[in-house]
């Protein structure tokens, strides 16, 4: 099992490449595309699904760091209940300040933390010998396949390479 | 095409990464100075107590308070161009996006550190945090000072992390181009750990992306509440003119102005000192000078409408502070602060000449005064006349305000001169992605060739 | 239910100082020295204010000693970041000074300025330090204070009435104001026994308050309107 990888100068020619691929019948969990610019959204191996939940975690995170918020004020101003010459202890509006800066930081960490698991960063996994391209502009294609599995795919390529 | 061309253009953006830069080192070294007057008269002032600083009674806050809402003002250009022009999906705010942020980050970590500075004994900061005790007391969350805690923490949380995520894949360009020459220097593995493993597949564009809109849409009404909280800290004060109602959104609209400012400064040093013609172009800066003249008519807006309302109400104890304002003791200070604030730009701005990048840079610096004497005016010129008028006082910086002030400043810019040597100042996955999004509007006839698009015996297989 | 109070004639108050002086010593406040007290920081917890009246020759002078005015909506309270400073069941406005951090947002928010801030450590050159009061703490750099009502005489009071089984009486205990006023124009009791002197003078047509459309409802009822 070895990987080749190619190098493409522009988005067309990686779209011909990922075509003849799938014309092939190339499983898309063999393939991986990596560019330095996100590019349109259909430059994707066949059968691969590209989807985000970061909007739904930053809703779940405003309502967990606003109730974690509230709750700190509300719980502990009552745990400690101190002389407040008539005041109440637990004060609505300040609390819903507060409350507030708790949904924007729940969202934010949510948010983050969901970006960084669907991107599956920090990752460890080794970068290849073309990656030089990437700095260029140029868009890497790697495929898992047998040795001397057809090549027809990186026929536009401007270096190939197999590991 | 972009490729080799496209890339040989952004050689000015990497420059300042490579090697060793004399002039930006110089740079460094002389801000770095700075931050040691910073650090030197913080410390005298807590070796010898906080009676070396200038504040007295009735004038318990001055440079101090001054300074930091100064600085948290400053923090809302990075939100407005960054977050906002994100939203508005307004194609030329690439090329600004990393700089703005960039002042975003450092203005509020200086911000922030003068609560501390202020305070009579800072050593005991920590009892402002909720963490249990056994002395059974705890703070009140019915302080706006506790109300600022919360604000600055979470948006100085948001703007780094607002700052780093976009970053990322800057790191993973910057690790394959320093790769290449010598996969084994110290430049290469800062870059490769930064970078976090970042591969670009499309999953992670698109997550990448997705959680920058977020961001975006979630940062723009914290900045907003950051600084209503921040002018919150006088509203909700009884001392005359500064239990206004209007200061929430004037504060907002004051912090965006003098944000737009120091931006336009910084682009412009950034464009003379690193040539970055090609990406802080002419353009950019007519677009920005824009949105100047209209947060400055903004300004003078809520400026005119808050002393017009003072003055007509003529309550004694307003209309006493309102009166020294105008043609008393701080009358030199609030008509220079009307002049560089509103005369000047508004007589510059206006016209396509005016929003030229030194310009822009000039009236800018400008605002930056004017806007810290706003802020100056607002503290001092009330404190110092109190409700009950035997209680007048007056109110001088000592050498150690004056240093606080003076390194702080020095701070940022040793914060932005060492971000400039490790990071690219602007950012060039967006500005290739702006390129690319153009070719293809230029260039349309590939764009909707389906990847399945082959002959019908393949698909009955794909 | 308590609430203490103190009722200050102005028509009387003929500006000697005396309690000035005596608040000083009572409660271990620092005197800050020429050069300070030019600069703004002279601590005075009873000050007394002088006003001029008319033009001259036609000139009066009104002295208005001033003090804490123990509000009971005070609105220096609710702005403390860490509650060093409340009120009490007994309608004090009480300041804790080793949970004060000083961020000066309080004596910024008393609409009547008399809250004072500790820039420096006090001085008290041998023997002076002989001449603190035991009952009160000295405060360090970095801590506001204000007027307690005397808080350690009530205390004091308060003991020794518990001791022996009955109420604190109308005049037992004197703020070291009140008991050095020359011209006994200050008084000192609770505002809720009806039958106590102050609250009878609080009765009276020439009571007002300072300030009082901050609405902070002092505890302080100056009397004045007579010659």
């Amino acid at each position: 099992m070895s990987t080749l990888h190619a190098a493409f100068a522009t988005p067309d020619d990686a779209r011909r490449a990922l075509r003849i691929l799938g014309a092939d019948g190339v499983p898309a969990s063999a393939i991986e595309v990596r560019s330095s610019v996100p590019l349109e959204h259909d430059l994707h191996a066949i059968g691969d699904k590209v989807t985000s939940k970061v909007h739904w975690m930053a809703v779940l995170g405003a309502f967990l760091g606003g109730f974690a918020l509230f709750s700190l004020v509300k719980f502990t101003s009552e745990a400690y209940p101190l002389p407040t010459g008539g005041m109440p202890i637990v004060s609505l509006p300040p609390a819903g300040v507060i409350t507030f800066e708790g949904v924007a930081i729940g969202a934010i960490l949510c948010t983050v933390g969901t970006v960084l698991y669907e991107c599956g960063l920090p990752g460890r996994k080794s970068l290849g010998p073309l990656d030089q391209h990437l700095a260029e502009d140029h868009i890497l294609v790697s495929v898992e396949c047998e040795e001397g599995a057809p090549e027809a795919w990186a026929a536009n390529a401007l270096e190939t390479e197999r590991v | 095409m972009a490729g080799i061309a496209q890339v040989a253009k952004e050689q000015p953006i990497i420059a300042p990464l490579i090697g060793f830069r004399p002039k930006l080192f110089l740079g460094s070294l002389l801000t770095g100075l700075l931050v040691g007057v910073l650090f030197y008269s913080w410390g005298y002032q807590i070796v010898n107590d906080i009676g070396v600083a200038g504040i007295n009674r009735p004038v318990f806050w001055g440079f101090y308070i001054t300074n930091f809402v100064f600085w948290i003002g400053i923090s809302h250009a990075g939100t407005l161009i960054s977050a906002i022009l994100r939203v508005t999906q307004a194609e030329w705010r690439r090329p600004v996006t990393r700089c703005a942020e960039a002042i975003t980050a450092f203005a509020l970590m200086i911000g922030g550190l003068f609560p501390l500075i202020h305070l009579g004994r800072p050593w005991l900061a920590w009892y402002m945090v909720p963490i249990p005790t056994g002395r059974g007391i705890w703070p009140n969350f019915r302080s706006p000072l506790m109300w600022d805690i919360m604000a600055i923490t979470t948006y100085l949380l948001g703007s780094l992390l607002y700052l780093f995520l976009p970053l990322v894949p800057d790191m993973a360009i910057l690790r394959d181009r320093a790769a290449k020459e010598n996969p084994r220097s110290i430049k290469t593995l800062f870059f490769t750990a930064l970078a976090l493993g970042w591969r670009g597949t499309p999953q992670q564009w698109h997550s990448l992306e997705a959680g920058i809109r977020a961001m975006a849409v979630i940062i723009i009404p914290v900045a907003v509440s950051v600084h209503t909280i921040v002018s919150w800290d006088f509203a909700m004060a009884v001392a005359p003119m500064w239990h206004s109602t209007i200061f929430g959104p004037y504060f907002v609209v004051g912090a965006i102005y003098s944000g737009i400012a120091v931006l336009m400064v910084a682009m412009y040093l950034l464009r003379r000192g690193l040539h970055l013609e090609e990406y802080l172009s002419d353009k950019v800066f007519n677009n920005l000078g824009l949105l100047f003249v209209a947060f400055a008519l903004m300004w003078g807006y809520f400026t005119f409408a808050e002393h017009l309302t003072v003055w007509y109400g003529h309550e004694h104890a307003e209309i006493n502070v309102f009166n020294e304002r105008i043609s008393g003791d701080f009358s030199v200070f609030f008509w220079t602060m009307i002049v560089v604030n509103t005369i000047i730009p508004l007589a510059i701005l206006p016209f396509p000449w005016g929003r030229k990048p030194l310009a822009t840079a000039v009236v800018g610096i400008g605002v930056m005064l004017g806007m810290w004497i706003e802020r100056y005016l607002i503290v001092v010129g009330t404190l110092s006349f109190p409700r009950l008028d035997f209680n007048v006082g007056t109110y001088s910086a000592s050498w150690v305000e004056m240093g606080i002030l003076i390194g702080s400043i020095g701070l940022f810019g040793f914060l932005y001169f060492t971000f400039v040597q490790i990071a690219p100042i602007v950012s060039l996955w967006e500005v290739r992605e702006g390129e690319h999004i153009q070719h293809r509007r230029t260039q349309p006839t590939s764009q909707s060739m389906p990847v399945q698009a082959v002959s019908a015996g393949e698909e009955a297989r794909a | 239910m308590t609430r203490w109070g103190m009722a200050i004639d102005t028509d009387r108050c003929t500006g000697c100082g005396a309690c000035v002086v005596a608040c000083h010593a009572e409660n271990n406040i620092q005197t800050v020295g020429e050069e300070e007290a030019a600069r703004g920081r002279a601590m005075h917890w009873m000050r007394i204010e002088r006003y001029y009246d008319g033009v001259f020759p036609d000139v009066k002078v009104r002295f208005q000693p001033v003090l804490c005015q123990h509000c009971e909506r005070a609105p220096c309270e609710p702005v403390c970041p860490v509650y060093a400073t409340y009120r009490t069941p007994d309608g004090l406005n009480a300041m804790v000074y080793s949970r004060c951090i000083g961020t000066r947002y309080c004596a910024n928010n008393c609409p009547y300025t008399v809250r004072y801030f500790n820039w420096f450590d006090g001085q008290w050159p041998e023997p002076l330090e002989r001449q603190l009061n035991p009952d009160v703490s000295v405060r360090p750099a970095g801590v506001m204070e204000k007027c307690t009502f005397c808080v350690q005489r009530i205390q004091d009071a308060e003991d020794v009435a518990g001791d022996e089984d009955r109420e604190v009486r109308d005049g037992e205990i004197r703020t070291a104001c009140s008991q050095s006023c020359s011209a006994r124009a200050i008084v000192f009791g609770d505002l809720e026994d009806p039958e106590s002197q102050v609250a009878q003078l609080a009765r009276l047509d020439r009571a007002t308050h300072l300030l009082e459309e901050v609405s902070a409802e002092p505890s302080v009822i100056y009397l004045r309107g007579g010659a």
